[in-house]
């Protein structure tokens, strides 16, 4: 096995070993269960409704109205989905990427990896294996789950072309676990001290989840993630239209809002992205670019240093 | 005498505009244990980190083993086992645990086997399924000696090895390190500050002041020369500045 492969494995083992990340990984994967289960709860009250009635209108031999579960994608039951990866599944991402680093750290052993794989790749390419591995087996399951709800959904067909949107959905929401566990990733190799590598992913978490979306969405934070509204349109003022161009470019977690809602079809008709580029471009340069802070961070974390700074 | 195993030629680093360390040019007979003694900020463990190829030397290089320091690290690496000051090793994680990950990424053959030799040779056989988060000072130590020598170096590089144990601990690990030396040959190169330990383990010594090598002699020479440990202090005062005290961090 490389070298690259072993400090992977080593890495997923030690971090599958840490409560913080069982509990967060675990809540996130609950939160989504939960999420699933409302969304066949409620489908399924309303087509028991909907069946109800259609007998009762059958025996009165009037016409039957359409059925208004048909009416709705059935995958824009899973709205809720995309807010708990903005949240939860966000500080699970920012927790494994600096847990990955910091138990290095925090233990000791960077000497160790340096007088075996000395200035070689094998470290970085270990550690973000790690990252790619852990961020894949939560989206995973969190798509598991989902694609079993939307096959136990009663009287709602999930269409092929459904079916790849729902992919795409859960690769996208990879891809922004995973710009995040990068991001953590490189600030806790760079960082001279624990919590500074731990609150500077969690800084940026909040300024692009909350403090962003308000110049770009909507002026109340919280209606940039809530799902059950319809995405709010930025307030029809010249700064709000400026605003919502420029920092729309920067704000990834907004980019994230359009396409989830683009692929669960809770996009409302006709709503494009104000920004200045489109969300989808805005969140592969956000991978690129914490991919690259991350392999900076990683390729001159100094091994000759045994422990943080106290 | 020996052939040299370790050969220091004008190995000189910098951090920025200064000097930490000045050219310094020694040799270590193979066989030897090696007592590096400075104040702290000296350089001792810039010094080590470049021989245990951690970091790269401003200028000048090193041979170890054969390997030069420069220009083939990686033969260096093969060659060299470190314990670095305050390892700690994977708290999570047993001693066999940790020990197999170390042995497989120096790509030591049969590294079950080996590892429970290992934990045999350091009388640690009993601790090999315990979580090393338990493990007192001393026993970590124990275990981080035992990675150090899973692909069996000719050289044992140790920072600080003394620093924080206790009289037994520190008894413990110096029997160790006898023990690896006599019976495997093994060359050491032991940082320390500690007078004491260097007059009970090491056959040759070298004072590191401000960068520069300012001793370096066989320790029955010292002793012949000066007599018992209190005189061994005494050379090491006379020979280090005490502007260390105020001096270099």
């Amino acid at each position: 096995m490389s070298p690259a492969n072993l400090i992977a494995r080593q890495s997923l083992r030690l971090t599958l070993r840490e409560s913080t990340v069982l509990v967060i990984a675990a809540l996130f994967v609950v939160l989504v269960l939960v999420s699933a289960w409302l969304g066949w709860r409620a489908t399924a009250t309303v087509n028991l409704i909907f069946t109800d009635a259609a007998a009762f209108l059958q025996s009165q031999g009037r016409a039957l109205p359409p059925n208004p579960v048909l009416a709705t994608s059935p995958l824009s039951l899973l709205r809720n989905v995309a807010v708990y990866v903005s949240l939860i599944g966000v500080l699970a991402a920012i927790v494994v990427g600096n847990r990955l680093i910091a138990l290095d750290r925090r233990s000791g052993v960077l000497p160790l990896y340096g007088t075996r794989t000395g200035d070689s790749p094998a470290y970085a390419t270990g550690k973000v294996l790690a990252l790619v591995a852990l961020m894949g087996t939560l989206t995973g399951i969190a798509a598991v789950v989902s694609a079993a709800t939307l096959l136990a959904l009663p009287a709602v067909p999930v269409t092929a072309g459904q079916w790849a949107q729902f992919w795409a959905f859960f690769v996208l929401s990879g891809l922004y676990l995973l710009a995040f566990g990068l991001v953590a990733l490189g600030a806790a190799a760079r960082s001279r001290s624990e919590s500074v590598g731990l609150l500077l992913p969690v800084t940026l978490w909040l300024v692009l989840t909350f403090v962003l979306p308000s110049l770009t969405g909507n002026l109340l934070p919280t209606a940039s993630i809530n799902p059950v509204s319809a995405l709010a349109a930025p307030p029809d003022a010249a700064f709000f239209q400026w605003s919502a161009w420029t920092f729309g470019s920067v704000s990834v977690a907004e980019s994230y809002r359009y396409l989830s809602a683009g692929l669960l079809d809770f996009l409302p008709e006709g709503r494009l992205s104000p920004a200045a580029i489109p969300p989808l471009a805005t969140l592969l340069i956000a991978v690129v670019a914490a991919f690259l802070w991350a392999l900076r961070g990683l390729r001159t974390l100094d091994l000759t240093r045994s422990d943080y700074d106290v | 005498m020996p052939p040299s195993i370790i050969a220091l030629d004008r190995l000189t680093q910098r951090f920025e505009d200064r000097t930490v360390v000045d050219a310094l040019t020694f040799s270590i007979a193979e066989g030897e244990v090696f007592g590096f003694l400075g104040h702290n900020g000296a350089g001792k463990t810039t010094t080590l980190n470049m021989l245990t190829t951690l970091a790269r030397p401003a200028s000048g290089t090193a041979t170890i083993a054969g390997a030069d320091l420069v220009r083939d690290p990686n033969g260096v690496r093969r060659s060299i086992g470190f314990v670095p000051e305050n390892v700690r090793l994977y708290d999570t994680l047993t001693a066999e645990e940790n020990l197999m990950f170390f042995a497989r990424l120096s790509d030591v053959p049969s590294p079950a086997r080996r590892v429970r030799a290992v934990l045999e040779l350091l009388d640690s056989l009993p601790y090999a399924g315990r979580r090393v988060g338990g493990f007192s000072k001393g026993m970590r130590q124990r275990i981080g000696l035992a990675q150090a020598i899973l692909h069996q170096p000719k050289v044992l590089f140790l920072d600080e090895p003394t620093s924080g144990l206790d009289p037994m601990g520190i008894r413990m690990l110096r029997d160790l390190i006898t023990r690896l030396n006599r019976e495997f040959g093994m060359t050491i190169f032991m940082n320390t500050h500690l007078i004491s330990e260097i007059a009970k383990t090491c056959t040759s010594i070298a004072v590191l002041s401000h960068g520069r090598l300012v001793f370096h002699d066989r320790i029955e020479a010292v002793t012949a020369r000066y007599g018992d440990d209190a005189a061994l202090e005494e050379l090491y005062l006379s020979v280090t500045p005490d502007t260390s005290l105020a001096g270099a961090a």
